[in-house]
């Protein structure tokens, strides 16, 4: 039997990069193929160069037993190649119907759009993922998670052969996510061979049936889901044994730096208590729209509060701005460091210094000795991989745009850090530091407040997991001896009214 | 490194050579400016190095250059103001309304402060309309820009001439070395002490974050409204300082004075490295990008290759820096 894909000899340079170096893979129909490797291992590049995005250096890509050669994006879906991006390609200004025909609109006898056709046809394929999304919306209103499932839409409306998903529920809430595998499962039955780039194991696990490992660039092996465990993939993947369990010294709180009473903020928040004290590890769980980011934004004075009271240290606290918080000793890591943590443009010493201009200024004046010593000893301290302090941080990797993200908000020596996705888009290896890192934070006194997705996160990391639902606080669990079920519970607690509210935004759950 | 393609370590020479030049702007400008003056001085000895033709280019560019400072603060936050000529021509008349014995008469000190008056409010209403009602500000500024011009007719039709000997001191005292006049002095005053203060305090470094990530620099806790508000009152005061000095040279608040001077002046600023998109730039680089333009005019007048040729190279010189960005090391400022 000729196979479905079959990559021989890839390779690819960028300049002064190599991103892969002699990858090959051969993927059967109907297969579903893990891609797993840190970030910089050259996945997504594998993943872009066979649908066509990227020229590959050297090397075949054959498909059907036939070789192709592929211009660009469009040309491999002719030949049923589609690909969702990482990054996602919607325009946010046209319709969700619009988006997924981008270019393939059904046209009538005048060349004039058939918007009637074109919204049923949009209609039909995301019925097929099970969810409702109505396709005369516009793709800015849609939830990032919406938007995930119109990107899939988009590529299922091919005549498909082979199906890349790059990363594709980062932004999914777990029942979505278990929607989505179920469209994988359905395509792969169909024929369709699902190459699946992902570093979250569970779903790996979960899912596919072969898992091929890159490292560096290059293959560092191939397994068979149903024999490999955790421990050999992680073990392929960073050549060394990582941890991601809990920390099993006791850590003894200190005195209460944050009591949030019954607080509301708009219609995200609307009955939220948290407590936070010193030295303390304290996790928001929940699912994506619960209101967990908006709740630490309103901690933050990012948000306007309309309801209950916050104080820190034990006085009240009504901030109005993001610096009223600064100077009450609150930090925030908000959830995406790219549109709202990092000035990608700028270097490490900038971005550092953005919190503690007055610690790194004589007088009036901005030191930059005072600021690049300060990047330095954080450059050391957390181990970030960069050429110099005055690297671009642009051009950093995720993990290590992480850490100079912590490394910002850690400069100011906050009593309260906010760490909202702590990991996201991270590699295995920095979040292992990471995880140290919040913890050394803890020990030093530091209350921390973590909002997290990533329940094997929350069950690692957290003294105390607050879960929220809706909008509300609805329990507290010990972390040492809380599992995933007891967390989840919690967080569906409001199911009928969830599937309520989701039916008024659009998505059917 | 797969997404982002670092960029080449090591280029080949030509390349190294651009690629400096295209790292900073302010640099290549300085080249070129100096290359410009000393084929200007080489061609037309007779014409060009002259006292009197450099006085007047200086003075020429000199309410152009006040305006830069202010300008380049707003790009460096990633907005500017469309409205500061017609600024500068309110700001005049109400300095010669105040100081004219024919209309207010409270004398030039009162009119002095009523220009920079008028220009600050001018200033802060931009800023209110942008941070406050929240639209953007090309729209905003072009009302107002309209709106300060209509307002400059309305108060004094024709304009004010003239305004008092007293007053007209402002604008001529001279320097007994050079005898150059009060506007380029003030401008050289403003743009080595704003550039210092830009380049250099913790206070206008925020500027930089907010134009690299005005979220992100909210969410530092970094003041971003009240800043882009103090940003543009500065330009506003800036607007009516050169409105009352250009006023007083003259001895007359003319009600077009400063017509079509924003456009000149955002191009100086982009030429002087500022981007649309914020995060990057310096004064030198647009006081660089003023004495270009001034340099061109003026090798067009000396050459009489006509004033119709002006706008053609001015044009073409600024496409050509900024096409140079292409060349640029990613993300450096």
């Amino acid at each position: 039997m000729v196979s479905r894909l079959s990559v021989s000899g890839l390779t690819k340079t960028f300049p002064g990069v190599m991103a892969l170096d002699d990858v090959s893979i051969t993927v059967e129909p109907g297969e579903i193929r893990a891609l797993l490797g840190e970030n910089g291992a050259g996945k997504s590049t594998l993943g872009k160069i066979i649908a066509g995005i990227h020229p590959q250096t050297a090397g075949s890509v054959v498909i059907d037993g036939v070789e192709v050669r592929l211009a660009d994006e469009r040309a491999a879906g002719e030949l049923g190649i589609g690909i969702v991006h990482q990054e996602g390609s919607l325009v946010p200004q046209l319709s969700v119907a619009e988006n997924i025909f981008a270019g393939r609109q059904p046209i009538g006898r005048f060349g004039q759009v058939l918007v009637t056709d074109m919204r049923a046809a949009a209609a039909k394929l995301i019925a097929q993922l099970g969810v409702a999304i109505d396709p005369a919306r516009r793709v800015s209103d849609l939830s990032p998670a919406q938007a995930q499932i119109v990107e899939i839409a988009k590529a299922l409306s091919r005549d498909l052969k082979v199906l890349i998903l790059d990363e594709p529920t980062a932004a999914l809430t777990l029942n979505e996510t278990d929607k989505l595998f179920e469209v994988v499962r359905k395509l792969a039955a169909d024929g369709v061979s699902v190459v699946y780039v992902s570093h979250r194991l569970a779903e790996i696990f979960a899912l596919c049936h072969r898992v091929s490992v890159l490292k560096d660039g290059r293959l560092a092996g191939t397994r068979d889901v149903a024999t490999t465990t955790t421990d050999e993939l992680i073990r392929l993947m960073v050549g060394r044994d990582v941890h991601l369990h809990r920390d099993e010294t006791v850590r003894v709180p200190g005195q209460v730096v944050l009591k949030a009473s019954h607080v509301g903020a708009g219609a995200m928040v609307r009955d939220a208590s948290v407590t936070v004290h010193a030295g303390e590890i304290v996790c928001l769980a929940g699912l994506i729209g619960s209101g967990r980011s908006e709740l630490c934004e309103t901690v933050f004075g990012a948000r306007k509060r309309t309801a209950g009271t916050i104080s820190i240290g034990g006085h009240d606290y009504r901030p109005g701005g993001t610096w009223d918080a600064k100077a009450a000793g609150i930090g925030m890591v908000p959830e995406d460091r790219k549109t709202s943590g990092l000035f990608l443009g700028m270097d490490l010493v900038n971005n550092i210094a953005a919190t503690v201009l007055d610690k790194v200024s004589d007088g009036a004046r901005f030191s930059e000795s005072k600021a690049e010593a300060l990047a330095n000893s954080f450059v050391e301290e957390m181990r970030i991989s960069t050429p110099s302090v005055r690297q671009v941080v642009g051009n950093l990797s995720g993990g290590n745009q992480q850490k100079v993200l912590l490394a910002k908000w850690l400069a100011m020596e906050p009593q309260l850090l906010i760490v909202d996705e702590p990991t996201r888009g991270v590699d295995v290896g920095a979040r292992a530091e990471i995880y140290r890192l919040l913890r050394a934070l803890a020990a030093k006194g530091v209350a921390l407040l973590v909002v997290s997705s990533d329940l094997p996160e929350v069950l690692a990391l957290a003294d105390r997991i607050i879960v929220m639902a809706e909008g509300r606080t609805v329990g507290e669990l010990p972390g040492a001896t809380a599992s995933e079920e007891d967390v989840l519970r919690l967080a569906t607690k409001f199911t009928a009214s969830v599937a309520a509210v989701r039916a008024t935004a659009g998505v059917d759950a | 490194m797969t997404d982002t393609a670092t960029e080449l370590q090591r280029d080949a020479v030509p390349l190294r050579i651009i690629r400096r030049l295209a790292n900073s702007r302010d640099l290549t400008l300085f080249i070129l400016v100096l290359l410009l003056a000393g084929v200007m001085a080489a061609v037309y000895p007779n014409n060009f190095p002259t006292a009197s033709n450099m006085r007047a280019v200086l003075l020429n560019l000199a309410p152009v250059g006040i305006l830069v400072c202010g300008m380049m603060l707003l790009m460096i936050a990633g907005t500017f103001d469309l409205s500061c000529g017609s600024t500068l021509a309110l700001a005049g008349v109400w300095a010669g309304v105040v100081a004219s014995p024919n209309w207010l008469d409270l004398g030039p000190w009162a009119g002095l402060l009523a220009g920079l008056v008028v220009g600050g409010i001018a200033g802060l209403i931009n800023g209110l309309i942008v941070t406050r009602i929240g639209i953007n500000a090309l729209i905003a500024t072009l009302g107002t820009l309209t709106i300060y011009r209509g307002m400059t007719y309305v108060t004094a039709g024709t304009g004010v001439t003239p305004i008092s000997d007293a007053f007209a001191v402002f604008g001529r005292v001279a320097d007994p070395l050079l005898r150059v006049q009060s506007l380029f002095w003030v401008m050289l005053v403003i743009a080595v002490g704003g550039g210092w203060l830009i380049a250099r305090t913790r206070f206008f470094r925020q500027y930089y974050f907010i134009g690299g990530n005005a979220r992100a620099a909210q969410l530092s806790g970094i003041r971003v409204d009240r800043l882009i508000l103090i940003g543009f009152v500065i330009m506003g005061v800036l607007a009516g300082l050169a409105g009352v000095l250009y006023a007083a040279r003259l001895n007359s608040a003319v009600v077009n004075a400063g017509v079509g001077i924003e456009l000149k002046v955002i191009t100086a600023t982009v030429l002087g490295g500022a981007s649309l998109k914020g995060g990057e730039g310096t004064v030198f680089g647009g006081i660089m990008g003023v004495l270009f333009i001034a340099l061109v005019e003026n090798a067009m007048i000396i050459n009489s290759v006509g004033v119709f040729w002006q706008g053609i190279v001015v044009g073409l010189v600024l496409l050509f820096a900024v096409s140079l960005d292409r060349f640029k090391t990613p993300g450096r400022g």
